[in-house]
């Protein structure tokens, strides 16, 4: 089963950063030792107001499906996720860096009325 | 035939009684909206939420011959002795009534008196104001 294919009624993305490791020497000058080539750590919210119970329980399967925060997969190939966004799909996405998402949690389901909920699910990209 | 409704015309009920000397009633409802618009939308949409209906009323302070004043039955859910305050069985039943010779057009709800107010000015008739929210779903609707 794949990542859901909707919509977010919202989404921030954070594009991580590379592996770089920072010491300050004591006359205060700072350096900076790069140990990877692949920006890592992105992450990804995205949040689903007022959708069916049952387009929520697919978020709930799919965490179920990958082992909650356990096993990695992509969502870079869906438009969905990415909808509403006019810029370079890669640039708001993990694919193009070696990346894979994971959840960073459950998914979180706020029940708004009988048959409606919002969704929230949060992703971090990891190599 | 054609008809107009004057306030006339209009009868608030509680507990299937008609209250006397009422000098205006208002019912509203309303409908909360969930938005539903996604990130590649650019017209809002939504989906129903939850209704609700709420309201308002006056009456004048009025004694009728047999000595029963109008307004106890709706006064007294608020105005009360004791410190238990007001219980789920504070409930009022309004009935909304607009008449039309033998028909009648009728909102028929169940409701608590969220503010009840009543006070006295110099040359002016006693008079009660009366707000409250509806609870549940309404149990007669023959308006249309």
């Amino acid at each position: 089963m794949a990542f859901p294919s909707l919509v977010p009624t919202s989404r921030s993305f954070e594009s991580g950063d590379y592996p770089v490791k920072t010491f300050k020497a004591q006359n205060g000058k700072e350096h900076r030792i790069l140990y990877g080539s692949n920006r890592t750590n992105m992450k990804l919210s995205l949040s689903y107001a007022n959708i069916t119970d049952a387009n929520a329980e697919l978020f709930l399967d799919h965490y179920d499906e990958v082992q909650g925060t356990f096993q990695t997969f992509i969502i870079g190939g869906l438009e969905e996720s990415r909808g509403g966004w006019k810029g370079n799909k890669d640039a708001i996405g993990a694919g193009s860096h070696g990346n894979n998402y994971r959840y960073e949690g459950p998914p979180q389901v706020a029940q708004v009325r009988p048959g409606i909920s919002t969704v929230t699910v949060n992703l971090i990209g990891v190599l | 035939m054609a008809k107009v409704y004057t306030g006339r015309d209009g009868v608030l009920q509680q507990g299937g009684t008609t209250l006397a000397k009422v000098v205006n009633f208002q019912l509203s409802s309303n409908l909360e909206t969930l938005e539903t618009t996604t990130l590649n939308e650019n017209i809002r949409s939504y989906v129903p939420g939850v209704a609700g209906y709420s309201g308002s009323a006056t009456l004048l302070y009025y004694k009728d011959d047999s000595g029963i004043i109008n307004t106890t039955n709706v006064l007294n859910k608020l105005y009360k002795t004791g410190t238990d305050g007001v219980s789920s069985s504070d409930t009022v039943e309004l009935t909304f009534r607009w008449i039309d010779g033998a028909d009648n057009n009728d909102i028929k709800l169940t409701a608590y008196i969220t503010s009840a107010s009543i006070g006295a000015a110099t040359g002016d008739i006693v008079r009660a104001e009366i707000a409250f929210q509806g609870t549940g779903a309404l149990s007669t609707v023959t308006i249309s």
